[in-house]
C-alpha cells in the first residue's frame, strides 16, 4: 500500500494546500462530474420513458428519448437564450443567492444549518401577513412600496432568525446535533404554516392551501418583461454577500462567530462566549433564510401558497458550491439558477423531469463532499492523506482525539497533514 | 507462525546465508538497514537494531528521533522503505500487526488500544475471540477465564468484568500486557510506557518487566527518560534524526552521555536559576472548590499565593484537579466557592476576557485544542484572545496590518519555523505550535502567566527555549504559576512548589530539598515520613495567609 | 461535555414552548375532546396498524446503529427508505411485463438489493474517499429524493405509481379469530421480519465477535485494527447492514399500500430522520430503538385514526408534526447521547 504513495510526484502538490484555486477546481470537477453523471442518467432513462420521435436505437436496448448533450443544451438556452429566459435566471438566483449565503454563514461558523427552508417557509409567511396587513394602510405609490417591502422583508427576517435561534440553543445549551434538529424544524415549520394557513390566516374561500393575494404595493417592480426579477432585490442579495464577507474578514464579531464554531475550546480560551456566538450565527443564518421567503412572497408568488420550492436545500448546494465563501456564493447561485431556470426549458420542450436539476444538486454536493476522490483521480493516489507518525507525533498536545471541526465543508474533509513534532524541524 | 513461512522468500530457503548476527543464538529480534521514508520526511534511515532472547533493550531519543516509527516497523504497522527483519533467526516480512502477532511480537502503545466500553476480558481476547456454538457466539465465559488464568500468572491484580473506563491507568496498561500475552507475544514493545505513570506506579512497572523476563520474554521499550532506561533496561540504542547513534550496555552508559549521543551536542541537564527577587502577591487563590465536567469535585479547597517575581509550582499526576483549578483561575470554569484574586481585584466570577485585559496570560495544557485553532493559519491565530485589546482592534474592527506586525514580530523572536504567517497551525510540529504560543502570550506584556504543562509533547530544543522564556518573565518580575506532570521540570524551575492530590494542595515543599522519593509519595497521597510535616504545612499556610494586593 | 444542569433547564424551556405551541393550537381547533377520542380509537387493530407504521421507522433505524456503532455516521436513512420504497414499486410493476410475473417477494428482494447498493456506493464514498459522513449522508438524501420522483415520471408520467400488489397477510390460526385480539395474530411479511429483526440485531450486536468488532470499530479502530481486524471491512458491513435494514423497511412501507407515492417529500416522508432519532433516544440498543420507533409510530397511526372519528376536528397536520416535536424535545431533553467516539472520523491503518 504504501509504495505508490511515496511515488508522489510535485506536479501534484498544490492540490494539497487547500487554496482558493484548488477549491474552485473542486467545485468545477464536482460540477463536471455532477453533468456526466446526470448525462448517464439521462441517456439511461431515455430508454425506460416513450415518446414519438427518438433519438437513438441501441440493438438490444430499444429505442432512446433522451439526447444528453440535447438535454444540456436545451438547458442553457432556457436558462440564458432570452431577455426572459434570463430574468427567470436571475430570479432565481437572487432567491438562491439569500440562502446560499443563509446556508454558508452557518457553515462559516461551523454549523450546517439545513433548516433554510424551514426558516424560509415561516419567514415567507410573516412577510405575506405582514406586507397583507400593511398594504391596507398605506398609498397605492412608490412611497407605500418603500415602506411596506422594507418592513415586510424586515418581519420576515426576524420571524426566520427566531426559527433559526431555536436550534441554535438546542445545539448551544442542549448539545442536540443541529443537523437533526433543523430537519425536524423544517418539517414542524411546514406543518404548522400550512395550518395556519389552511385555517386561520390564509384564503379561507379557496380549496387550495393560500393567502391572499398581496397587494401591487407590496410587490417588487419587475426588471425584466415576461419575468417577476427585481434588481432591486438582486443588488439587495450581492450587498449581503459582501457585507457577510466583510463581517467575517474585518470584523472581530465576525473572527469570534467563526472561532465558536469552528473551536469551541479555543474560542472560550481567546475570551468569546461561544454558546452565545453559537445561537447568534444559526440567528443570522435563519434570518437570511427569513429574507429569502420575504422576497419569494414579494417579487415572485405574490402570496403564501403551499408548495415552496426547496430553495433552502438548494441553498445547501450552492452554499458547498460556493466553498462556503460568502462571494463564492455570488457565482455558484447563478449557476444553480440558471440550471433552475433551464430545467423548466428541458420538461417543456424535450419532456424530461425537472427533477433532474434535484438530483444534480445532490450529486454536486456529494462530489464536493469527497475531495479524495479528485486527489486519487489526479495522480491515484492519496497522497494529501498521509500523516507521518513518528514519536510525539501521536502524543501532541496530550490530545489525539482533538474535536474535528463540526463540519466545514471543506474543513471537515481537509486530511490530516500535520507533520510530526521535529518532522519539520529537520 | 504461518506468517513466517509466507513471509520468507522462496530464494531463501535452502541456501547458506552468513548469519547476520554476530554469535551463535539468533537474538529475538533483529533488525538491519531499515530505512522508512514518508513524503518529505525520511523516519528511519538505515537503522541496525538487535534484541537478545530475555533481555531489555531500551530505545532513547528526541520526540521525532524515529523511536516509535522503528517499533510500527518491527510491529507490522508500517511496511519499510528499505531493510530486513528477522525474528529468531528468521527472516520475516510483515503485511500488518496480524502477521507481526504470529511471529510473537506485541506492542504495547503509548495510547492504549483498549476500547473503553467494553470490559477488560472482551479486550484481551478481541480480534480473537473464543467462541461456542460452532462459532455463532462468543464465549464470554470462556474469555473472563482465560483472562483471569493469565493475569494470576503474572501477577496482576485485574477483575476482568471490570470496564477500562473504570480502572487505572497503571492497569489499563496492564490490559494491555495481558492482550499480547494473551496472543502468545514472547516479544513485547512497549511505547513510552511511564509517561502516564507516578513514580510509585513506574517501579510497579518494572517489576512486572521483570516477572516478565523471567517467564522468558523480551522486552523492548521505547523511552526519553534516560534514568528510567538506564535503571530498568539491559541494553540502550539511541536513535537521533531517524538514524542510529550507537547502543550501549546500560551497565557502562551515563546519563550525559546518553544525552549527548541524543541531542548531538553536549546537554546542560541543569538549569541556570539566579535568585529570585520575590514581590507581592499577584494571584491569591482562597479555599477553592471547583467541579469537574461530570459534576464531581475536582479541586477542594485550594488556596495559595503567586507572587511577583516567582515560579509557582504544581506538581501532581495527571486528574488529580490540576486542569480543573488552572480553568478555575484562567476563567474558563465556573467556580464553585471560595474566592481568586487576581491584580488586586476578585476575579472570581469575572469573565475570562477581563482576565485577559487585566494581563493574565494562559498557556493552555491542550493546546491543539484550546490554545490554537488548528484550521487558521498562524495570522488568525495569533489574535486569538487579543481580539478585543486595544493593540488589535477597536473592539469592532480588527486592525489587521498591527496583528501582521504582531505575529510577525512573535514568529522571529520566538523561532517560530516555518517563518510563515499564512502556514495553518496544523502544519506545525508540536514544538513549535507551543513557541508560537509561548510568544503570543509573553509579547503582550502579562503580569502573570499561566503555564499548563507547557513542554508536554514538545523537543528538547523547544522545551529548553521555553524554559528559558519562563525564567526571563521571571526575572522581569513577572508571576508565572506552573503546573507540569513532569517533576524534573517544576524541581528546576519553580522557587516553591506544591504538590497536589485528589483536588488539595497536600504540601507546598522547597523544591531544591525536597527528594524525588519523597514528591513520588506526596503525589501519591502520601506523607513521606522524611519530610517534615510542620515545614511543608507553615510554608503551605504562609502562602495562603499572605496579604494580596500588588503593585497594580 | 457540557455540565447537565443547565442543559436540562434550557432544553426545559424550548422544549416546553414547543409544547406549548402545539397545544395551543390543539385548543384553538377544539382539541379538548382529543382525549376522549384517543381512548376510542386504542385497540387491538390500532396496535397492529402502530404496528405496521413501526416497520420503516425501525428498521431504518437498526439499520443506522450498525452503520454509526461501527464508526460511519449514515444520515442518508431516508434515502435509502426512498430507494427501497421506489425500487419495490418499480420492480413490481416491471415485473409484471415480464414471464416471472409480478412476484411482491421478488420485488422485495430487488429493493433491498437497490438500497444496499446505495448503501454500498455511500461506503465507499465515505471509507475510500474519505467524505465528510454529513455532507455524504445528506448528500444520499437529496439524491434520492430528486431521483425517486423522476424515475417516476420516466416510467409512469407522474410521480405517483399505479397501484401494484400489496403483500399478503399471514394470520396465525385460532389466535387470529379471537374476537378482540385478533388482529394482533394477522401480520404482513415485514412486520413478521420486524419482531424477528430486533431480537436478533440485539443478538449480533451483544453477543457475538462481529458486535465486538462493530462497537471496536467506532469507539477505538486503532484497537481494533491492532488486534488484526480489518477495519475498514467491519465498517463496509455497518453500512451494507444499513442498507439492507432500509431496503426491508422501505420496501415494506411500498408494499405495504402497493403503491410508491413521488410528490413531496415522497411516502417516505421523515420516517428515515425520524428512525435516526429512534436509535439515539434508544441508545443504540436494538430494543430501544424498536421501542422509540413503535412510540412514533403509534402517534402516526392515531392521527389516521382520529381522522376516521366523527366529529374530530383537530387539524391533521398539526397532530403529523407531534412525532418531530416529539423528537425534538427528547432531544433536548436526553441531550446528546454518548455517540462512539470514532463514529465520523475516517480512519487509515497505514497512515
Amino acid at each position: 500500500m504504501s509504495d505508490w504513495r511515496e511515488r508522489a510526484t510535485e506536479s501534484l502538490d498544490w492540490l494539497v494546500e487547500a487554496t482558493a484555486v484548488q477549491r474552485i477546481a473542486v467545485s468545477s470537477m464536482a460540477l463536471v462530474f455532477a453533468v456526466l453523471v446526470g448525462a448517464v442518467l439521462v441517456f439511461v432513462s431515455g430508454f425506460v420513458a416513450d415518446c414519438p420521435d427518438p433519438f437513438i436505437l441501441l440493438p438490444g436496448l430499444g429505442y432512446g428519448c433522451y439526447n444528453p448533450v440535447e438535454v444540456y443544451a436545451t438547458m442553457v438556452a432556457g436558462a440564458f437564450g432570452s431577455f426572459t429566459a434570463l430574468g427567470r435566471t436571475l430570479q432565481e438566483t437572487t432567491l438562491l443567492l439569500f440562502t446560499g449565503l443563509s446556508v454558508a454563514v452557518a457553515f462559516r461558523a461551523g454549523l450546517f444549518n439545513i433548516g433554510t427552508q424551514g426558516q424560509m417557509v415561516l419567514g415567507a409567511l410573516a412577510a405575506a401577513l405582514t406586507v397583507l396587513f400593511l398594504g391596507e394602510m398605506v398609498p397605492e405609490n412608490a412611497l407605500g412600496t418603500v415602506i411596506v417591502i422594507p418592513v415586510g422583508v424586515a418581519v420576515g427576517a426576524l420571524v426566520g432568525g427566531v426559527w433559526g435561534m431555536i436550534p441554535g440553543l438546542m445545539k448551544a445549551y442542549a448539545d442536540a446535533h443541529e443537523v437533526i434538529t433543523t430537519i425536524m424544524l423544517n418539517f414542524v415549520a411546514m406543518g404548522v404554516a400550512f395550518w395556519l394557513v389552511q385555517n386561520h390566516v390564509g384564503n379561507l374561500e379557496t380549496d387550495s392551501v393560500q393567502t391572499h393575494s398581496i397587494p401591487e404595493v407590496a410587490r417588487l417592480p419587475a426588471t425584466i418583461d415576461g419575468s417577476r426579477f427585481s434588481l432591486y432585490a438582486l443588488v439587495g442579495a450581492l450587498l449581503a454577500a459582501v457585507g457577510i464577507y466583510l463581517l467575517y474578514t474585518r470584523t472581530v464579531l465576525g473572527y469570534e462567530l467563526r472561532t465558536s464554531g469552528v473551536q469551541e475550546a479555543a474560542a472560550e480560551y481567546g475570551g468569546v462566549d461561544a454558546k452565545r456566538n453559537v445561537v447568534t450565527s444559526m440567528t443570522l443564518s435563519g434570518a437570511l433564510g427569513g429574507v429569502a421567503g420575504a422576497i419569494y412572497v414579494t417579487m415572485v408568488q405574490y402570496r403564501w401558497q403551499d408548495g415552496i420550492p426547496p430553495l433552502g436545500f438548494d441553498g445547501i448546494a450552492v452554499s458547498i458550491l460556493a466553498g462556503n465563501n460568502p462571494l463564492g456564493v455570488i457565482p455558484a447561485a447563478l449557476l444553480f439558477g440558471g440550471m433552475k431556470s433551464g430545467s423548466v426549458a428541458i420538461d417543456l420542450s424535450l419532456g424530461v423531469p425537472n427533477e433532474l436539476v434535484e438530483v444534480l444538486r445532490g450529486l454536486i454536493i456529494l462530489f464536493i463532499a469527497m475531495p479524495e476522490f479528485f486527489r486519487m483521480i489526479g495522480k491515484r493516489a492519496g497522497y494529501g492523506g498521509e500523516t507521518v507518525a513518528t514519536d510525539g507525533g501521536e502524543r501532541d498536545g496530550g490530545s489525539p482525539a482533538a474535536p474535528e471541526p463540526e463540519s466545514d465543508g471543506h474543513g471537515a474533509n481537509r486530511p490530516a497533514r500535520d507533520a510530526s513534532d521535529g518532522g519539520e524541524e529537520r | 507462525m504461518e506468517g513466517n513461512a509466507e513471509a520468507s522468500g522462496p530464494e531463501d530457503r535452502g541456501r547458506e546465508e552468513p548469519t547476520p548476527w554476530s554469535g551463535e543464538e539468533p537474538p529475538a529480534v533483529h533488525m538491519e538497514g531499515i530505512t522508512k521514508r514518508f513524503p518529505g520526511v525520511v523516519a528511519n534511515d538505515d537503522v541496525d537494531f538487535s534484541v537478545d532472547r530475555g533481555t531489555i533493550h531500551a530505545l532513547v531519543g528526541e520526540n521525532g528521533a524515529g523511536k516509535t516509527t522503528l517499533m510500527n516497523v518491527l510491529y507490522g504497522l508500517y511496511e519499510p522503505t528499505q531493510g530486513t527483519i528477522w525474528i529468531d533467526g528468521e527472516r520475516v516480512a510483515f503485511d500488518d500487526p496480524g502477521d507481526a502477532m504470529d511471529a510473537g511480537i506485541g506492542m504495547i502503545h503509548q495510547h492504549f488500544m483498549l476500547v473503553d466500553t467494553m470490559t477488560v476480558a472482551e479486550n484481551v481476547v478481541l480480534g480473537d475471540e473464543p467462541k461456542k456454538w460452532g462459532g455463532l457466539v462468543t464465549d464470554t465465559g470462556r474469555a473472563v477465564e482465560e483472562t483471569r488464568t493469565l493475569a494470576e500468572r503474572y501477577g496482576f491484580d485485574i477483575d476482568p468484568i471490570e470496564r477500562i473506563e473504570e480502572i487505572s491507568v497503571g492497569e489499563q496498561q496492564r490490559v494491555e500486557i495481558l492482550k499480547t500475552l494473551y496472543r502468545g507475544a514472547d516479544v513485547l514493545i512497549l511505547d513510552e510506557p511511564t509517561a502516564v505513570l507516578t513514580p510509585q506506579e513506574v517501579e510497579a512497572l518494572f517489576s512486572v518487566l521483570s516477572e516478565l523476563i523471567a517467564e522468558g520474554k523480551t522486552i523492548t521499550f521505547i523511552t526519553h527518560k534516560l534514568g528510567e532506561a538506564l535503571r530498568a533496561a539491559d541494553e540502550i540504542s539511541v536513535l537521533r534524526d531517524g538514524t542510529l547513534v550507537g547502543t550501549v550496555p546500560a551497565a557502562e552508559a551515563t546519563e550525559e552521555q546518553l544525552a549527548s549521543m541524543m541531542v548531538g551536542r553536549d546537554v546542560i541537564l541543569e538549569i541556570e536559576k539566579p535568585p529570585s527577587t520575590r514581590g507581592s502577591a499577584l494571584l491569591r487563590v482562597d479555599d477553592l472548590v471547583v467541579e469537574d465536567d461530570r459534576g464531581v469535585t475536582a479541586v477542594d479547597g485550594v488556596g495559595f499565593a503567586v507572587h511577583t517575581g516567582e515560579i509557582f509550582g504544581i506538581a501532581g499526576v495527571d486528574g488529580n484537579g490540576q486542569t480543573e483549578l488552572v480553568e478555575a483561575i484562567t476563567g474558563l470554569r465556573p467556580v464553585e466557592s471560595g474566592t481568586i484574586a487576581f491584580a488586586g481585584r476578585e476575579v472570581t466570577a469575572a469573565p475570562r476576557r477581563e482576565r485577559i485585559a487585566a494581563g493574565m496570560a494562559y498557556i493552555a495544557e491542550d493546546r491543539q485544542k484550546r490554545s490554537l485553532v488548528m484550521e487558521y493559519d498562524l495570522r488568525r491565530n495569533g489574535l486569538l484572545g487579543c481580539q478585543r485589546l486595544p493593540s488589535f482592534s477597536d473592539g469592532w474592527r480588527i486592525d489587521w496590518g498591527r496583528t501582521d506586525a504582531y505575529v510577525d514580530d512573535v514568529i522571529r523572536e520566538y523561532d517560530v519555523r516555518p517563518p510563515d504567517a499564512r502556514a495553518s497551525a496544523r502544519s506545525l510540529s508540536g514544538g513549535n505550535q507551543q513557541k508560537f504560543i509561548v510568544g503570543r502570550e509573553f509579547e503582550r506584556d502579562p503580569s502573570l502567566v499561566v503555564a499548563a504543562q507547557p513542554t508536554r509533547g514538545v523537543d528538547i530544543g523547544s522545551i529548553e527555549f521555553i524554559h528559558d522564556r519562563l525564567l526571563g518573565l521571571r526575572a522581569a518580575g513577572k508571576a508565572v504559576l506552573l503546573v507540569s506532570s513532569k517533576l524534573d521540570e517544576v524541581r528546576r524551575l519553580s522557587d516553591r512548589l506544591a504538590v497536589m492530590h485528589d483536588g488539595r494542595v497536600v504540601a507546598v515543599v522547597d523544591p531544591e530539598s525536597v527528594t524525588e522519593e519523597d514528591l513520588g509519595l506526596l503525589m501519591a497521597g502520601e506523607r513521606p515520613t522524611g519530610l517534615d510535616p510542620d515545614a511543608a504545612r507553615s510554608e503551605a499556610s504562609e502562602a495562603v495567609e499572605e496579604p494580596a494586593g500588588g503593585r497594580r | 461535555m457540557n455540565p447537565p444542569t443547565v442543559t436540562r433547564r434550557q432544553g426545559l424551556g424550548i422544549g416546553a414552548l414547543l409544547f406549548g405551541l402545539i397545544l395551543l393550537g390543539l385548543v384553538v381547533d377544539g382539541g379538548r375532546s382529543l382525549l376522549a377520542d384517543v381512548a376510542g380509537v386504542v385497540s387491538a387493530s390500532y396496535l397492529a396498524a402502530a404496528f405496521r407504521f413501526t416497520v420503516p421507522i425501525a428498521f431504518a433505524a437498526m439499520g443506522g446503529i450498525f452503520a454509526e456503532k461501527s464508526g460511519v455516521i449514515n444520515i442518508g436513512l431516508e434515502g435509502l427508505l426512498i430507494i427501497g420504497a421506489f425500487a419495490a414499486v418499480a420492480s413490481a410493476w416491471g415485473l409484471a411485463a415480464t414471464p416471472i410475473g409480478a412476484n411482491i417477494w421478488l420485488a422485495f428482494g430487488l429493493a433491498v438489493l437497490a438500497s444496499t447498493f446505495v448503501a454500498l456506493l455511500f461506503a465507499v464514498v465515505c471509507i475510500e474517499f474519505k467524505a465528510d459522513q454529513i455532507i455524504a449522508g445528506l448528500a444520499v438524501w437529496l439524491i434520492a429524493l430528486g431521483f425517486a420522483p423522476f424515475a417516476s415520471i420516466i416510467i409512469w408520467d407522474r410521480t405517483n405509481s399505479p397501484s401494484v400488489g400489496t403483500f399478503p397477510v399471514w394470520e396465525i390460526p385460532v389466535l387470529a379469530e379471537l374476537p378482540s385480539l385478533g388482529p394482533l395474530f394477522s401480520a404482513t411479511p415485514p412486520v413478521v421480519l420486524l419482531v424477528l429483526a430486533v431480537p436478533f440485531s440485539w443478538y449480533l450486536l451483544n453477543r457475538t465477535p462481529f458486535g465486538m468488532w462493530i462497537e471496536a470499530s467506532g469507539e477505538d479502530p486503532k484497537a481494533l485494527d491492532t488486534a488484526g481486524v480489518d477495519v475498514r471491512r467491519v465498517r463496509y458491513a455497518g453500512v451494507l447492514l444499513s442498507g439492507v435494514y432500509c431496503g426491508i423497511g422501505g420496501a415494506g412501507l411500498a408494499l405495504n399500500t402497493g403503491q410508491f407515492v413521488g410528490s413531496g417529500d415522497t411516502m417516505v416522508d421523515g420516517r428515515g430522520w425520524i428512525g435516526l432519532t429512534a436509535y439515539l433516544i434508544g441508545n443504540y440498543n436494538p430494543v430501544g430503538a424498536f421501542l422509540a420507533s413503535f412510540l412514533f409510530a403509534a402517534l402516526d397511526a392515531l392521527q389516521l385514526q382520529l381522522q376516521q372519528v366523527a366529529g374530530f376536528d383537530v387539524s391533521a397536520t398539526l397532530v403529523g408534526i407531534i412525532p418531530y416535536v416529539a423528537v425534538l424535545v427528547v432531544l433536548t431533553f436526553v441531550g446528546r447521547t454518548r455517540m462512539p467516539s470514532a463514529a465520523g472520523k475516517h480512519y487509515d491503518s497505514d497512515e
